[in-house]
């Protein structure tokens, strides 16, 4: 198994780009309990390392609060303020604030887990393993189906799958419809637009920084476009900063969306 | 939709309208060819598959029409 970051050693051999295994990882500790594999590997590490940076960023953020911030809780209100400003309030309205610890929490651990993919030495996003988004997306399933039961009782499902304003025989045809797309392909697109997102970002990363490496070492013309490349990587890193803040933005306002609309009947 | 003039649209709905159309397609598609992948398998035959996704389709335009179509 080779290193994602690990420049590429047979120099004679030819040009390998580096492909999805750079997604697998080999077990550290071995562990299997009734039949479930719950080895654990980096990416396992790393997802503890970012709950643990998580939990302890707006524990040590809003432990004594001031009245004038300063410091780690200046940038920790930052995000919530941000949480609380453009989604929440945007979204569902003052009604959605006590959905805000969960919103904030998947918000900055999306966001955290993303960046793993251009900090050294992590340079993997958390989210590029299946694991966590499709947990995440259940999670906000799981939610807005239970908001859904809480504010509008037995009646959401009925609102939800038979859109009113449509004579009946049509229903046969819509509901069908309304539940894969409302129960099922929610969660998913939910997930795999995350998830999706960060493998295309990680395997662009991957190619182009070791072809770059391949380049600048081969002491022919191609030194010189790969000192080209050098400069450009710096544009892709920035980019996919940018992507990661975004995706991490997207899961939450769509979380956001459900909930709003599991709050009322629609339309 | 309701009749009156749109209300005031805050500006996250934009993501909820283009997503929401895009899952209702893909929704469409899904529920009813699967519906008839499973009459072809009840039925041997081997076009209802077909049928189920042009319908779904269709369906799904309805949806969409019904719901966000200016009216």
């Amino acid at each position: 198994m080779r290193a994602p970051t690990l420049p590429l050693a047979a120099e004679r051999e030819g040009f390998h780009a580096p492909g999805i295994e750079i997604f697998q990882w080999p077990d550290i500790v071995h562990l299997e309990v009734a039949g479930v594999d719950l080895s654990i590997n980096r990416v396992v590490l790393q997802m503890f390392f970012v709950g643990l940076l998580v939990w302890g960023l707006f524990f040590f953020a809003f432990r004594r609060p001031k009245l004038v911030p300063s410091g780690l809780q200046n940038v920790m209100e930052a995000f919530v303020d941000f949480i609380r400003n453009q989604i929440v309030l945007e979204v569902i309205g003052r009604d959605g604030l006590r959905f805000m610890p969960y919103l904030t929490t998947l918000f900055v651990f999306v966001l955290f887990g993303n960046l793993g993919g251009i900090i050294p030495p992590i340079l993997f996003p958390l989210n590029g393993r299946m694991a966590l988004p499709a947990v995440m997306a259940i999670c906000s399933l799981l939610l807005f189906i239970s908001v859904g039961i809480s504010s509008q009782g037995l009646a959401y499902f009925k609102n939800a799958l038979f859109p009113p304003g449509i004579p009946w025989p049509v229903y046969i045809l819509l509901t069908p419809i309304e539940f894969v797309s409302t129960f099922i392909v929610r969660p998913v697109t939910l997930a795999i637009r995350l998830l999706a997102n960060m493998i295309a970002g990680h395997l662009i990363l991957s190619v182009f920084f070791v072809a770059t490496g391949y380049m600048l070492t081969s002491m022919n013309i191609s030194t010189l476009f790969g000192l080209g490349a050098l400069i450009f990587s710096v544009a892709l890193i920035a980019f996919e900063l940018f992507v990661a803040g975004l995706q991490a933005y997207v899961f939450t306002i769509l979380s956001a969306v459900y909930i709003a609309g599991a709050l009322e009947p629609e339309h | 939709m309701s009749e009156s003039g749109p209300p005031k649209e805050p500006p996250g709905r934009g993501a909820d309208v283009v997503w929401s159309i895009i899952g209702t397609l893909v929704a469409g598609v899904l529920a009813w060819g699967f519906i008839g992948w499973l009459l072809d398998q009840w039925l041997n035959t081997r076009f209802l598959v077909a049928v189920g996704i042009v319908v779904g389709m269709a369906g799904a335009f309805y949806l969409i029409i019904k719901r966000y179509g200016s009216g």
